[in-house]
C-alpha cells in the first residue's frame, strides 16, 4: 500500500533523509527506531505533506497514487493519519467542533454522507470508550493545558474517529502512564485489520510488547540501516546504537 | 481643499439653523449654542492631535464632505424599517432615519420596565432628567465631535430603566439614505439605568445611497447604584459611510456597564469610548471585534476612568485584518491616587491576513494608586501555521483551517452578548467574512 523509493528531503537546506526506501503491506506492523535527530519524525512529516520540508529526490506511491502529489488534506482523506510526536494546541477551538469537521469532510471526500448531530455524539462515545478518553477533556479546546499523556490519548482517539488506512504514530508512547500505554495500545490494536497498516515511531521496546511489529527499522542519519524483525528491537533495547554505528563504520 | 476650515462651515451651518429656528429662545437652542461656541473652540483634531494620530479626521472630512448636506431618507419608509426589525415581538425597535430618532416608525412593547421618549425641546424643557444629564457625562466636554452633535442633533432618543427592572430587550436601528445627496447624520441616544435595573440595547445600521455619509453619533449613559447597562454595536456600514462614533459612562456604586462593539466595513470607523467609574464595587467591561478587509480604517480608543476604590474593568479587544485595512487600538486605563485596589485588565490581540494590513495599537496605563492588579498585553501576528497544518492533517480544508482558527479567535469577544439572536447574526458576519 506504501511504497517508498529513494527519498530524500530537506529543510531550510539542510539534507535531513538521504534516501529512504520501505514498502508497507496492507495489515503491516512498522516500527521505526533510531537515536536522536536520526530523521524519524520529518519522514514522518514529510508522509503527512508537511508543505516546509521540501522532497529534494525520490517517490512515494501510496495505494496507486503519488502521494508527494497530495495536499496534507487530500491525504488524509485518502486515510494517511499521523499521530503527532507534538500534538498542536489550538485555542479556541473544541476538540468535539474540530473533529466533527474533520470526520464530514473525510466522509465527504469518501462518498459518505455527513453524520448528523446525534450520529456524529453516537460515533464518538463509542470511541472514546476505545482510549478511555474523557468527555469533558473533548469539550475543552484542542490540546490547549492538556498534559502531555492526554494529548497523545487524544491523538489516537482521533485516529480512531477517522478511520485510517495508513496510520504514523510518532513516539505516541512518550508521555504516557504505564495503564495509558496499554489502553493505547489496546486501542489501536482494536483499529487493526488486514487491510490497514501502521506505522510505529518508537524509542523503547515495551510498547512493542503490546503493538507487535513484523518489521523494525533503524533509521540512522536519514537512512534506514539496518531491517529486521521484533527481535530487532529487543536487541536495540539491549545493546543500544553502538554496534550499528561500528558496523556501518567498518562496512 | 478649500479655505474655509470646517469649524466655519459647520458654524455658518449652525448661524443659519438657529435663525430659521422656531425655537428661538428654547433651552435647548441655548445648550446648541454653548456646543458650537465649545465646538469651534476645541475644533476638530489636527494631524498632530496624538488622539487622533492614526486617524486623520480633519483631513478625511475635508476630502469627502462638501457640506451640501441633504437629510433625505426617501428610501426608507415606515414599512421598509420593519422589514429590517429582529423577530421579537416581545422586544422594543427603536428606528432613527438619518440620524433622527422616530417615534412614529418605532415599536415600544415596553410598560413599566423603561420610559421612552424623543429628545425635542418640549422634552428638554420638561424633564429635569435630560437636563440634567445630557451633554454632562464626565469628559464628553472635551470631545469636539460630542460637541456637534449636541449643537445640531435633532430629535435624540431618551430611554430610563425604571427602577429594579429587568428590562425587555430594545433595538436600535439606524437607517441610512444617502441617495439624494451627502448626508451628516447626528443620532444620539441617553440612557439612563435607574437603582437596579438592567438593560440590554443593541444598535445596528442599515444603509441606502451612493453619497458619502458621516455619522457623528454620541450614547451617553448614567448607570446608577446597583444597576447594570449592556450596549451592543454592530458597525456593518457601506464604503461610502464615515462613522465618528462616542460612548460615555457614569457609574455609580455596585454598578456593570458593558459595551460589545463589533466593526465589520466601512470606509473609516471611529470609536470613542469613555467610562468614568464614580461608585465603588463596579464593574465595566468593553469587548470588540475589527475584522475588516478592502480599505476599511477601524481606530478604537477607549479609556477607562478608576476614580474610586474596589472596582473591577476588563477589556478584550480582537482584530483580523485582510487586504489593505488598518485597525488602530488604543487603550488607557486612568487610575486615580484613591482608587486603591483596583482592577484592571486590557488586551487586544490582533491577526494580520495580508502584507499590507496594518495594525496599530497602544496600550496606555496611568497609574496613580498603588495598591492595584492592572495588566495589559498586545499581540500582533499571523495565523499559527503548524496549528493549520495540524488541522489539514485531519483532512481539513486550508481554508476551513483558517476559518476555524479565525472563528474561535473572534468568537471570545462574544461572550457578554446576551440575545441568541444578535448573537448568531454576529457569529454568522464574521464566519462569512472568513471565505476570503
Ligand atoms: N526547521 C528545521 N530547521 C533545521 N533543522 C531541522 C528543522 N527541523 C528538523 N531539523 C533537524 O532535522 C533532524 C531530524 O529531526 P527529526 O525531528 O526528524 O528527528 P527524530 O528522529 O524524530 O528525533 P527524536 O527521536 O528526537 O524525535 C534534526 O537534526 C533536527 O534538528
Ligand atoms: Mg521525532
Amino acid at each position: 500500500m506504501l511504497k517508498i523509493n529513494n527519498l530524500h528531503a530537506s529543510i531550510e537546506g539542510k539534507d535531513i533523509l538521504k534516501g529512504i526506501n520501505l514498502e508497507i503491506k496492507p495489515g503491516e506492523v512498522h516500527a521505526i527506531m533510531g537515536p536522536n535527530g536520526s530523521g524519524k519524525s520529518t519522514l514522518a512529516s514529510v508522509l503527512a505533506g508537511r508543505e516546509e520540508y521540501e522532497v529534494t529526490a525520490g517517490s512515494v506511491d501510496y495505494i496507486d497514487k503519488d502521494l508527494l502529489e497530495l495536499a496534507p488534506e487530500e491525504r488524509a482523506r485518502e486515510g494517511i493519519f499521523l499521530a503527532f510526536q507534538y500534538p498542536v494546541e489550538i485555542p479556541g477551538v473544541s476538540t468535539t467542533n474540530f473533529l466533527k469537521t474533520a470526520v464530514n469532510q473525510v466522509r465527504e471526500a469518501r462518498g459518505l454522507d455527513a453524520l448528523d448531530a446525534v450520529s456524529f455524539l453516537k460515533e464518538m462515545k463509542a470511541k472514546m470508550k476505545l482510549v478511555d478518553i474523557d468527555q469533558a477533556l473533548l469539550s475543552r479546546a484542542l490540546n490547549e493545558g492538556f498534559s502531555g499523556g492526554e494529548k497523545k490519548r487524544n491523538e489516537i482517539f482521533q485516529m480512531a474517529m477517522l478511520e485510517p488506512k495508513l496510520s504514523i504514530l510518532d513516539e505516541t508512547d512518550s508521555g504516557l502512564d504505564i495503564d495509558a500505554l496499554r489502553i493505547v495500545a489496546d486501542g489501536v490494536n482494536k483499529l487493526k485489520s488486514d487491510s490497514n497498516a501502521t506505522i510505529v515511531v518508537t524509542h523503547y521496546q515495551r510498547l512493542l510488547d503490546y503493538i507487535v511489529p513484523d518489521f523494525v527499522h533503524v533509521l540512522y542519519k536519514g537512512k534506514i540501516v539496518k531491517s529486521g524483525t521484533k527481535e530487532l528491537a529487543l536487541e536495540l533495547e539491549e545493546k543500544g546504537y553502538d554496534w550499528i554505528k561500528e558496523e556501518l563504520a567498518t562496512a | 481643499m478649500s479655505d474655509i476650515t470646517i469649524e466655519n462651515k459647520l458654524t455658518e451651518m449652525f448661524d443659519n439653523w438657529s435663525k430659521e429656528s422656531v425655537h428661538l429662545d428654547s433651552a435647548l437652542t441655548q445648550v446648541r449654542k454653548n456646543a458650537i461656541k465649545s465646538f469651534s473652540d476645541l475644533g476638530i483634531p489636527k494631524l498632530k492631535s496624538e488622539a487622533y494620530k492614526y486617524t486623520p479626521v480633519q483631513r478625511l472630512i475635508n476630502k469627502n464632505f462638501d457640506f451640501s448636506v441633504s437629510n433625505q431618507a426617501a428610501g426608507w419608509t415606515k414599512d421598509a424599517c420593519k422589514e429590517e426589525f429582529y423577530q421579537d415581538d416581545k422586544a422594543n425597535h427603536l428606528v432613527f432615519i438619518n440620524g433622527e430618532y422616530v417615534s412614529d416608525y418605532s415599536e415600544i412593547r415596553s410598560t413599566d420596565d423603561l420610559e421612552i421618549k424623543t429628545i425635542d425641546d418640549e422634552s428638554f424643557d420638561q424633564n429635569a432628567e435630560i437636563k440634567n444629564l445630557m451633554g454632562k457625562t464626565r469628559s464628553i466636554e472635551k470631545d469636539a465631535f460630542a460637541a456637534l452633535n449636541l449643537a445640531f442633533f435633532n430629535n435624540g432618543l431618551f430611554i430610563k430603566v425604571n427602577k429594579n427592572k429587568d428590562a425587555i430587550d430594545t433595538f436600535v436601528y439606524h437607517f441610512v439614505d444617502s441617495e439624494s445627496g451627502q448626508t451628516i447624520n447626528f443620532p444620539r441616544i441617553l440612557i439612563i439605568g435607574e437603582q437596579g435595573s438592567r438593560a440590554n440595547i443593541y444598535e445596528k445600521t442599515f444603509s441606502k445611497g451612493s453619497q458619502n455619509v458621516l455619522a457623528l453619533s454620541i450614547l451617553e449613559a448614567s448607570v446608577a447604584a446597583n444597576a447594570e447597562v449592556r450596549f451592543t454595536k454592530l458597525q456593518q456600514f457601506a464604503s461610502n459611510e464615515y462613522t465618528i462614533d462616542g460612548i460615555y459612562a457614569n457609574q455609580d456604586k455596585d454598578s456593570r456597564f458593558y459595551t460589545n462593539t463589533y466593526s465589520i466595513s466601512g470606509a473609516v470607523i471611529r470609536n470613542n469610548i469613555h467610562i468614568n467609574i464614580g461608585g465603588e464595587n463596579s464593574e465595566a467591561h468593553m469587548n470588540g471585534l475589527y475584522q475588516i478587509a478592502g480599505k476599511s480604517h477601524v481606530d478604537n480608543n477607549t479609556s477607562v476612568d478608576h476614580m474610586v476604590p474596589n472596582c473591577y474593568s476588563n477589556e478584550l479587544y480582537k482584530g483580523i485584518m485582510d487586504e489593505n485595512s488598518r485597525g488602530v487600538f488604543n487603550g488607557k486605563i486612568y487610575v486615580r491616587p484613591d482608587a486603591q485596589k483596583t482592577n484592571a485588565f486590557q488586551s487586544n490581540n490582533n491577526i494580520v491576513l495580508s502584507d499590507t494590513a496594518i495594525v496599530n495599537t497602544k496600550p496606555q496605563l496611568e497609574i496613580w494608586a498603588d495598591d492595584v492588579k492592572c495588566s495589559h498585553g498586545c499581540t500582533t501576528g499571523q495565523l499559527d501555521e503548524e496549528a493549520i497544518f495540524y488541522l489539514r492533517a485531519r483532512g481539513i480544508d486550508k481554508k476551513s483551517a483558517k476559518a476555524l482558527m479565525l472563528n474561535a479567535f473572534a468568537n471570545e469577544t462574544l461572550e457578554e452578548v446576551k440575545n441568541e439572536q444578535v448573537k448568531e447574526e454576529i457569529e454568522g458576519i464574521i464566519l462569512n467574512k472568513l471565505h476570503y
